[in-house]
């Protein structure tokens, strides 16, 4: 009776993890170096989801989980700041410093993607309550 | 009056009849007796009651648990407890039908 509110909650989870990884995509916008001080940039993280078999409704409907967060390898953008303590200081892109490739236009457009699929699975719960609800009325 | 063997038919496992005999022997064996099958569905939402107030705890003093699960125990335990309810109301109104049979 309550699988499909395991199944609705499972989404709600794994669109929250998708909101977290953008807000750290937007957190890191211009962040240029790692944690060991070592000139290099963030590079965006996106979540793979994968349908989760553990959590299972009547007929095999399967809930979702999150398989990983990837970290992509797009190229950097590079701008010229000769003074920054991050600049490369020889070859042919000497005093150019490595930004993250954080493009916002995509990750609000995701982040406003998640906030609706999150609505729908909110949505899917209320359908689920009131069946429930209805179904106690046969017997009342 | 037959309408009030109709209640009891969902309820009651169909291998117990209606009116019990003379006997009046209690249903030891087995152990999938009505009383049983009650205590066992009390157990069960208040299992769930037990849960939910754990996840709640937790939320509220900043354990790692989830909104969305922390509410979603609430609901369902909230939704077992109506049912449970309603599947007691039923019961008592058949028992005060049986209970107000003049003899």
């Amino acid at each position: 009776m309550f699988s499909t509110l395991d199944i609705s909650t499972s989404a709600l989870v794994a669109q929250r993890t998708r909101v977290t990884a953008i807000a750290s995509n937007i957190a890191n916008v211009s962040t240029t170096h790692n944690e060991a001080g070592e000139a290099e940039p963030f590079q965006p993280r996106f979540v793979v989801f994968e349908a989760d078999n553990s959590i299972q409704g009547p007929g095999g409907a399967p809930g979702v989980k999150v398989a990983s967060v990837e970290i992509s390898n797009v190229e950097p953008n590079w701008k010229f700041q000769p003074g920054h303590p991050d600049a490369i200081k020889q070859g042919p892109r000497a005093g150019y410093v490595a930004y993250p490739n954080v493009d916002m236009t995509t990750e609000f457009v995701d982040a406003l993607e998640a906030t609706r699929a999150y609505e729908a699975n909110v949505g899917v719960i209320e359908v689920t309550k009131n069946l429930t609800q209805q179904s106690l009325k046969i017997i009342a | 009056m037959t309408r009030i063997t109709n209640f009891s038919l969902p309820i009651t496992p169909a291998t117990a009849p209606a009116i019990a005999p003379p006997a009046m022997k209690p249903q030891e064996s087995g152990g999938s007796s009505f009383k049983s099958m009650l205590v066992d569905s009390i157990q069960q939402v208040n299992s769930m009651q037990v849960d939910a107030n754990k996840a709640v705890e937790s939320l509220f003093t900043g354990g790692s648990a989830n909104p969305a699960e922390v509410l979603t125990a609430v609901q369902k335990a909230d939704l077992a407890f109506r049912t449970m309810m309603q599947v007691r109301n039923k019961l008592v109104q058949a028992y005060q039908e049986v209970k107000d049979i003049r003899i």
